[in-house]
């Protein structure tokens, strides 16, 4: 009885002791990569009742752990998945261009610079801080639902925000990867960014408060701490 | 002009009057002020954050000097750049103490290579004798340097091809030839308004440029003044068609959107009888598709009439005078409702309509309302030019630095791509500035032989 509770007890501590190092090992990053877009749609009162701007830049990383599906299909239990992340994009990266994507205006873009405070808040930045499971597809090539919360800070005012955003893991021969995408409106006022008031040309323009992020985000897996530890 | 032929111009009508819809409508009333009258002050023009970047000009000749002078009238056109002059470099050294006068603050150097070295210096402007473009041109880009290359970018077709395609290679450097009315907003303005039919169809292209001016430099060093009349000896140039024809002749192709496909040339030397073998006055017609031609003539033996540029068409005819464009229309055309509220100017026994990039704008105004009058040496083709090419400068720098920080610095091809898709303002390009200067050699070799030359397509090829 004796050994075998020694024995037991060896083995319950090994068990423990590997899954602490699973857990560890577990926390897998991304990074960015190229392809992304943010695209900041708002409206005005005359000619270009719709206006938009576009970054084909956004940068960053993101940490997620045990749970978050990596792969397409892969099977995912709704719930809180211990996630974190860093996000951010140039301001000045940001271009306005018509509905169909072709340039608008460099006047356009001075006036948003100048709105955005881009002298002194050269970034807009998104930390992410809590990630929810929401949704199992039921497709291998659909994107898994979740819930995020995050705090936005545009011109150097930071506000909470929470978002649905769509998570689809995207596999190719060399890489794993993750492709976020998700929309959410915000009011600039709430970021102390004034709206644009302008003679610009074609008329008076004043752009309404609302506007919405839209954005679709590449990232690449980095390698798990496991296999850099395993190198070792 | 048919809807068809239009589009063979690279604009469709109907997108030009609907796209800008409004907007292009006001800018074509020219000089009617449209907007209902308010009581309200128009807002102060929002001054943009400026983006720094420091620029050497390499070359103090008198062009060289007016890129300068122009440079420093930058800051006060409040523009979204704040350009420095960091270097002045010339290999003679009188015309580098001139170049000082207009930029004190400058290092000044003789030797481009320490301008080179110098990685806070990030655009290069090349005012150099033609010869010299290319040994400096290729060199600036391989050090990582923004390039503004005065047109034409070389005296022959291989060393053009040279540095046009390394500045094609080169994709996260703005590379811009000095064909500066290819920024200037009066032609930017014009550019869709021929291309949509407004002068019917397209029949003759004239320019002409008359200054009585010898073009001979003196100095007391033989040798230095041989170096400084270069443009006298048909070794080291390829004269009045390459150095001052290059523009108008591109000019008449962009409007046309076409390339010549012959030129015929005729040159003498009927007044400044001394030891150049260069002509003093020189006449060329350009052919372009559709039977069109383009008769140019220059002369540095007669002032009169000076310099201008005319496209002729079957409904109307453009004048463009610097940075003015009249129209004048033909007794048969059809009427165009806005020219009836338009400003219309007699010239000659012709009357002709003000055609004015921006009239239609509400002018900037002061604290009190007052209208402020544009400063005419911020208006020019050449600081328009220079302008952009700062700013396209200035956006690739600011774009690359956000590649590097968002995506780690490895990964240059990536950055090669995304740069290469950055959308850059108006200006010629190395293709524009390499098929500007086919046309001048040719033109040149035609004047020199008398001859017709056949300007073949695969001359503009770039491979």
């Amino acid at each position: 009885m004796k050994i075998r509770t020694v024995i037991a007890g060896n083995i319950a501590f090994l068990m423990l002791a590997t899954a602490g190092l699973q857990a560890a090992d577990q926390m897998i990053t991304y990074s960015a990569k190229p392809g992304s877009k943010m695209r900041i749609e708002g409206t005005a009162n005359i000619l270009h009742p719709t206006w938009q701007i576009e970054s084909p830049i956004i940068g960053g990383m993101i940490e997620v752990g045990p749970g978050f599906p990596t792969e397409p299909g892969q099977a995912a239990t709704p719930g809180r998945i211990e996630a974190s992340g860093k996000v951010f994009m140039s301001v000045r990266s940001f271009k306005s261009v018509e509905s169909d994507g072709k340039p608008f205006s460099d006047r356009m873009d001075e006036v948003t610079y100048e709105h955005l405070k881009e002298t002194q808040f050269r970034t807009i930045n998104y930390k992410l801080t809590e990630l929810t499971l929401k949704e199992v597809p039921k497709a291998k090539d659909a994107p898994y639902v979740f819930d995020s919360v995050g705090e936005l800070t545009i011109a150097g005012v930071t506000n909470t925000i929470k978002m649905p955003v769509n998570i689809l893991p995207v596999v190719d021969p060399k890489t794993k990867g993750l492709e976020i995408t998700g929309s959410t409106a915000v009011k600039m006022t709430d970021y102390k960014v004034e709206v644009v008031d302008i003679n610009l040309g074609v008329g008076h323009i004043r752009t309404g408060d609302e506007v919405k992020l839209v954005f679709k985000w590449l990232l690449v897996q980095k390698k798990a701490a496991a296999a850099a530890a395993a190198a070792k | 002009m048919s809807e068809n032929e239009s589009e063979a111009l690279g604009y469709n009508r109907r997108d030009f009057l609907r796209g800008g819809s409004v907007a292009t409508l006001m800018a074509m009333m020219g000089g009617v002020e449209l907007f209902a009258q308010t009581n309200e002050v128009p807002a102060a023009t929002i001054k943009a954050p400026t983006i720094k970047i420091k620029v050497a000009v390499v070359g103090l000749g008198a062009w060289g000097r007016e890129i300068l002078g122009t440079l420093g009238r930058m800051p006060q056109a409040e523009l979204a750049i704040d350009a420095e002059i960091a270097a002045i470099c010339d290999t003679y050294k009188p015309f580098l103490r001139r170049g000082a006068s207009a930029a004190p603050a400058a290092t000044q150097t003789e030797d481009y290579k320490t301008i080179l070295d110098n990685k806070d210096i990030k655009a290069v402007i090349i005012a150099t004798p033609t010869p010299s473009h290319k040994e400096v041109a290729l060199a600036a880009l391989k050090a990582g340097k923004h390039v503004y290359c005065e047109a034409p970018l070389a005296g022959s077709i291989d060393d053009a091809r040279e540095i046009a395609l390394a500045a094609k290679a080169a994709k996260h450097l703005a590379f811009q030839a000095g064909l500066q009315m290819r920024s200037d907003k009066q032609r930017l303005f014009l550019l869709p308004f021929v291309r949509t039919g407004a002068l019917g169809k397209t029949v003759l292209a004239r320019a002409q440029w008359h200054k009585k001016t010898s073009w001979r430099a003196t100095s007391p060093n033989p040798e230095q003044e041989k170096a400084l009349n270069w443009r006298l000896n048909k070794a080291t140039s390829i004269g009045l068609i390459g150095e001052i024809g290059s523009h108008p002749i591109d000019q008449a192709g962009w409007f046309m959107n076409a390339l010549p496909t012959a030129v015929t040339g005729f040159g003498s030397t009927n007044f400044w009888k001394d030891d150049r073998d260069v002509p003093d006055t020189v006449q060329a017609v350009f052919e372009f598709p559709g039977d069109v031609r383009m008769i140019y003539d220059a002369t540095l033996a007669n002032s009169f009439d000076g310099e201008y540029e005319m496209l002729y068409g079957s409904d109307a005819a453009i004048m463009m005078r610097e940075s003015r464009a009249w129209m004048f229309k033909e007794v048969d055309s059809p009427l165009l409702g806005w020219e009836v509220y338009a400003t219309k100017l007699k010239v000659f026994n012709e009357t002709g309509i003000a055609l004015v990039a921006g009239a239609s704008k509400p002018p900037p105004v002061d604290a009190k309302g007052q209208p402020i009058q544009p400063d005419p040496l911020t208006t020019t083709p050449l600081f328009y030019s220079l302008s952009n090419f700062l700013l396209n400068a200035a956006e690739l720098t600011q774009a690359a630095e956000d590649y590097k920080s968002s995506y780690g610095a490895d990964d240059v091809d990536g950055l090669m791509e995304e740069l290469g898709k950055k959308r850059r303002r108006a200006s010629a390009g190395y293709l524009e500035g390499f098929q500007a200067a086919v046309t001048a050699v040719k033109a040149n070799e035609a004047i020199l032989t008398g001859k017709r030359i056949e300007l073949k397509p695969e001359w503009y090829e770039l491979q």
